[in-house]
This record gives C-alpha cells, sequence and structure tokens, in this order.
C-alpha cells in the first residue's frame, strides 16, 4: 500500500496545476450543492413552520359549497361530462352549531393542545380616506393563547386589549401601512356587510411575514363581532393546536368522521405549496446534480490525461514489478484525494458563504418577509456534499485507471 | 556452470511478423552476456520475453530450472520487482520523483518501509557517483547522470539478473564508458547481466556474445 500512496501523493504534489484545477471544480459543486441546499430548505421550513403557526394545525370549518362538477358525478357517475350552472350557495347558514361540544369534547383528548373558535368574515376598513377590504376574525383571546402561537406575532403583545376594550382590534402590520397608520391607538372605521358601521380602536398590530396575511388580517373580540353581525354565540371556523404536527392529516379525517364538519389539515390547507417546492427541490438538485457532473468530467478529464502522459512511467512501473492493481490504485487515489479534499474546501467555501448570507441585511419581500436570507444551517447536507464528491471522484477516476493499468508496457518501450 | 535462464524453443509472433523463430538461449549465473545484431533482428523483442515483460507465442521459459507460467501475473510481477533489474535506452526516470524517490520506487514495492528504502536509495545513488544529488529531479541532471540513475534504481532490490537494451545508446564516449565500467564492476561482484547492443567493441568487454538475424539467434 505504501508504495501507491506515495507515488499518487507525489503525482498529486508535483503537478500542481491540475490538481488545483480537479480540486477547484469539485469544490465549486460541493459549495454550490450545501448553499443551495441549506437556502431553499431554509426558506422551506421557515415558510411551512410559519403557515403550521398561523393557519392552525387542523381548521374546523363549514362544508365548503358544492363543487359543480361533483354534482354531476353523485348524480350520473364518475364517467359522465357535465357542468352545472347557476348554482346558488346552498341555504345551510355558514355556523358550526355544536361548537362550544366540539371544542370541549377535543380538549380531553391528550393529542388536542387547544381549540379556539373564529368568526371569520369580511369588511372594509377605513382610515381618512383610504379604504382597505380586510379579513375579519373574531377570536376569543384566551383560547386563542391556547390553539395558536398568536402572540409571538403580536408587535407589542397587547392581545388582551380585545377583551379589556370591546372596540379595540389588532390589524395586520401591512394592512396598516397601507391604510397610513404608524402608531397604535388610531380611530378606524369598519364597515360590514351587513351595512353595520362601527369606529375601532387599532391597539395593535399583527406581523407574522408571510405577506398575503399581513396585507387583509383584522382580529377583534369575537363578542363584539358576534354582536354587530347580529349572530349571537355564532361560529363558522374552529382552530386545532396538536401536539404533534405531523398527526394532522390522521386527525383530520377522524375529526371530519365525528363531526360532520369539514376539517383542513396543515398539509392540505397549503398543498399547492407543498407541491411547489417539491418541483422547487427536483429543479435545484438537478441544477446541483448537474455542477457535480462537471467536475466529476473535470476529474475525470484530468485523469485521463495524466493517464496519457504518464504512459512511459506507467510503463516502467510495470517493468519494475507494480501490478496493475497497483496502478489502479495510484490513479484512482488521486482522483479520490482531489475529490474529498475538494469536498472539504468546498464545504468551507459553503460555510463562508452561508455565514455572509446570514450576515446580510436585506428587506426580503414576496411569499414571506424577513430580514436576510433564512438557512436550514444542518450538518446533512455537508455529510451529503462530501458523500457525493466521494462516490462522482471514485466514479470519474476508476475509468481512467482501468485503462492505465490495461496498458502493455512492452508496447510503450517499442514506441520509444 | 549453472542455468540463470533457459529459454526453449521461443517463438513471437505479432500479426503477420514472425519476430523471435526458435529461439533457445542458456543465460548462466554471473555470465555477462552481449545480444549484438541490425536494427530490427529481435534483440529487443527477446530481452522482453527473458525481462517476463512479454509472453512468447510459442516455447517455453525457465528460471532456475521452473518453468513459467505466464498467466500468474501476481509472480511474473513479483519476480520483475524482486529478481530482475531493467536497465533501457531511455533512461524512464519519473519525473514528479527526485533522484532518491526513483530509486525508492522499486524497494517501496518489496515492502520495505520508508526510511529504510530512502538510505538504500542514498547510497546506490553514492555508488552510482551521484552524491550531493540526491533531491533534484530527473531533468535537472544530464543524460549520462539519468542513465547512473536508472542504473542505480534497477539495482534497488539486490536483483539476480540485470537486463539491459542498448544502455548507452544515447550516451557519447565518455559516459558510455563510464556505464560500460560500472556493468563490469557489478559482474565482478557476481550480478548477471544481459545487454543488447549493437557496437561491436562494446559487446566484446563482456564474456560472451551471441548475435542476431532476423529473430534468430545466427552464432553463439
Ligand atoms: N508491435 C509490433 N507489431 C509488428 N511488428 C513488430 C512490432 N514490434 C516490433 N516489430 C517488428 O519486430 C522486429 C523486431 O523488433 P525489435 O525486437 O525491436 O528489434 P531490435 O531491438 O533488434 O531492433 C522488427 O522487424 C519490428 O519491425
Ligand atoms: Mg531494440
Amino acid at each position: 500500500m505504501t508504495h501507491t500512496v506515495f507515488i499518487t501523493l507525489k503525482f498529486i504534489l508535483e503537478r500542481k496545476r491540475q490538481t488545483v484545477v480537479s480540486i477547484l471544480g469539485v469544490s465549486i459543486g460541493v459549495a454550490a450543492f450545501i448553499v443551495m441546499a441549506s437556502l431553499m430548505n431554509g426558506f422551506q421550513k421557515y415558510f411551512i413552520e410559519q403557515a403550521i403557526d398561523l393557519n392552525a394545525h387542523i381548521t374546523i370549518k363549514v362544508k365548503p359549497e358544492a363543487n359543480p362538477s361533483k354534482i354531476g358525478k353523485k348524480y350520473f357517475g364518475d364517467d359522465v361530462l357535465l357542468n352545472v350552472y347557476g348554482l346558488k350557495p346552498p341555504d345551510k347558514r355558514d355556523k358550526i352549531s355544536n361548537y362550544r361540544f366540539i371544542i370541549s369534547n377535543y380538549s380531553k383528548d391528550p393529542q388536542f393542545l387547544g381549540l379556539a373558535p373564529h368568526l371569520v368574515g369580511q369588511g372594509i376598513i377605513r382610515f381618512s380616506t383610504i379604504e382597505r377590504s380586510a379579513t375579519i376574525i373574531g377570536i376569543d383571546p384566551n383560547l386563542e393563547r391556547k390553539a395558536s402561537v398568536i402572540d409571538k406575532f403580536i408587535v407589542n403583545k397587547r392581545l388582551n386589549s380585545l377583551v379589556t376594550d370591546r372596540n379595540s382590534i389588532i390589524i395586520g402590520k401591512l394592512l396598516a401601512k397601507d391604510l397610513g397608520i404608524e402608531e397604535h391607538n388610531k380611530k378606524v372605521l369598519i364597515v360590514f356587510p351587513n351595512g353595520v358601521v362601527e369606529v375601532f380602536k387599532v391597539v395593535d398590530f399583527f406581523n407574522s411575514g408571510i405577506t398575503t396575511l399581513d396585507q387583509t388580517r383584522v382580529y377583534m373580540n369575537i363578542r363584539t363581532y358576534q354582536a354587530i353581525l347580529g349572530r349571537p354565540n355564532e361560529v363558522n371556523e374552529i382552530i386545532v393546536k396538536l401536539k404533534d404536527v405531523n398527526q394532522a392529516q390522521k386527525l383530520s379525517i377522524a375529526i371530519e368522521r365525528e363531526t360532520g364538519y369539514y376539517a383542513e389539515s396543515w398539509q392540505k390547507a397549503y398543498k399547492n405549496f407543498l407541491q411547489l417546492f417539491k418541483i422547487q427541490n427536483y429543479i435545484t438538485y438537478m441544477i446541483v446534480f448537474a455542477v457535480l457532473v462537471v467536475s466529476a468530467f473535470g476529474i475525470f478529464n484530468i485523469i485521463m490525461m495524466i493517464v496519457m502522459e504518464k504512459k512511459k512511467d506507467i510503463a516502467i512501473l510495470m517493468a519494475m514489478g507494480y501490478e496493475r492493481g497497483d496502478i489502479v490504485k495510484i490513479f484512482t487515489l488521486q482522483g479520490l484525494i482531489n475529490g474529498l479534499v475538494g469536498a472539504f474546501l468546498g464545504s468551507l467555501v459553503g460555510y463562508s458563504i452561508q455565514e455572509w448570507l446570514v450576515s446580510l441585511n436585506l428587506d426580503v419581500e414576496g411569499l414571506v418577509r424577513a430580514k436576510g436570507f433564512i438557512l436550514d444551517r444542518s450538518l446533512v447536507y455537508y455529510i451529503y456534499g462530501v458523500l457525493f464528491a466521494f462516490l462522482f471522484s471514485l466514479l470519474a477516476s476508476f475509468y481512467p485507471s482501468y485503462r492505465a493499468s490495461k496498458l502493455n508496457p512492452v508496447d510503450i518501450f517499442r514506441s520509444g | 556452470m549453472l542455468v540463470l535462464i533457459d529459454l526453449r524453443m521461443v517463438n513471437k509472433i505479432i500479426g503477420q511478423e514472425h519476430i523471435l523463430k526458435d529461439v533457445n538461449l542458456s543465460v548462466y549465473k554471473g555470465e555477462f552476456l552481449s545480444i549484438i545484431g541490425p536494427s530490427g533482428s529481435g534483440k529487443s523483442s527477446l530481452l522482453y520475453i527473458v525481462g517476463l515483460l512479454d509472453r512468447p507465442s510459442s516455447g517455453e521459459i525457465l528460471i532456475e530450472e521452473k518453468t513459467i507460467d505466464f498467466s500468474d501475473q501476481k509472480r511474473l510481477s513479483e519476480v520483475r520487482n524482486k529478481k530482475f533489474g531493467f536497465v533501457f535506452q531511455f533512461h524512464y526516470l519519473i519525473n514528479e520523483l527526485t533522484l532518491t524517490e526513483n530509486v525508492m520506487v522499486p524497494l517501496l514495492k518489496a515492502g520495505i518501509p520508508i526510511r529504510k528504502a530512502r538510505e538504500r536509495a542514498l547510497s546506490l545513488l553514492e555508488m552510482v557517483g551521484l552524491k550531493g544529488k540526491e533531491s533534484r529531479k530527473p531533468y535537472q541532471i544530464s543524460g549520462g547522470e539519468q542513465q547512473r540513475v536508472s542504473i542505480a534504481r534497477a539495482l534497488s532490490n539486490n536483483p539476480d539478473l540485470i537486463i539491459a537494451d542498448e544502455p548507452t545508446g544515447n550516451l557519447d564516449s565518455k559516459n558510455t564508458q563510464i556505464v560500460m565500467d560500472m556493468f563490469k564492476e557489478l559482474n565482478k561482484e557476481g550480478k548477471t547481466i544481459v545487454m543488447v547492443t549493437h557496437e561491436m567493441d562494446l559487446a566484446n568487454q563482456t564474456n560472451r556474445i551471441i548475435s542476431m538475424r532476423d529473430g534468430r539467434v545466427v552464432s553463439v
């Protein structure tokens, strides 16, 4: 073993230009992999965490309105091509009638950490001359706390004001910005669908980081809202917090069966996003894979070139008693060492880029708002990066090494 | 005299070319044998077979009376490593290695630890008159010196046989004589040497001359 390692190390150290080129190729690939993976997964995990926090693990709702194509199927079977026009909303009132029972019943189950009633509707909020449409959510602050992490998103932690002052509201930070409200305790008008117009005091702001929510949400006390809409004791949504978020899909099905209401797990609510993330992952990993393939080709080319250049050395090594296996080892090891050093350097570069990215103080505005990049700096990506580099450089250097070992020394000596 | 290597009815055919024809040759222990003949007469081809680098198309080769099995690559490599030392017309030194390291290459393959291999390489280099140049690279010394390094390398595992194919073919007369004197000295110390040359006055300095023509040994 010493003899092959000895020669390999000499080849690596004495052919600096080629060594540097192949190491650089691999380190770029590995760094790209680490950075891309941590950026993408960081964003996705953050988004999902926020989404789970905000939208409840399960939301129990009144059944959504019938879907026209489903009606056809219901009466004529799956194969029917039929559309129903002029469908009216069902007469059934938008409410969960036995909500107290549902809440108290599931609260006993240790899998459920909390349940809270919502009354959700639309309205128009006006400040001086500016109007915006808003989603108004009536909440019971004390139950809400147990069923969500709303406190986390309330800027000045004045959720309790909704209890003490029945005419106070908390509005989304971006909504406030749109309306031109910069400090709290401003008075705003809300126009409700039933024509009622009321004055409210904005006591705090809601800042989740999810743009669409921060632009539309208004929280008020559920009793106030019920009174204004003339719907005392009515709720149309129950949010549920679970001990284990991964059970949401399963438990939502159980709830649907047991209550007859529609129960939507966070996975279902964010199905489109989760699918989008899958596609995003495919694309990113394909790009990174391509980068790694290119760097593997770098190693392949360089080892191939060295083998071609070193035919005479290979011939004399064989004449001096080196076996074909020794020749394979010498060149494969060369590729592997380049690959592993490249992987190590690439990890360092990847780490530095991560450091740099998190140190950036950017205002990112899009699907989510954040200060700077959100990274998932898991060790797993480093391990995968190094593993890929190892495998690729093994594959890339094996063939040239094998070719080298098949050279016939006599042919080489004859050709001079 | 004891026979070190025995070739019996060796033929080598490559494609349509009949390169060696019914060659019978015994190399005796301790002799300095030279093979002469015009270019293309098959001298190198014969040497490759003697050196177990090439397999004959037919015929038999015995080393110390044991028939060589050409399918046993591991054994062939081991014989080349421990029993033979090769010197070619071109030195075939590895440019990435220093002179010392070049001489160490066969020693390491033989399983000798690095420290010991280095010590032995240094003393061999001193023996061939290259003391002080041990850490140079092959391209930093003259052609005559390069050939002396390859002799030192050939000697590293203390082989029984030195196989040399026109070892002075690329050297001026002064360096040619240095190399010849070295070979004679080694022969005196007991090494068996087989040397191909096409210069009669070099052949005349050896114990025995055989001559080749058109793939046949024509005089022994
Ligand atoms: N690979 C080959 N294919 C066909 N003929 C070859 C090959 N190698 C050598 N020869 C022929 O074999 C003959 C002997 O060559 P060689 O042993 O090199 O002679 P020498 O060393 O005496 O000059 C020459 O005629 C040469 O052309
Ligand atoms: Mg020749």
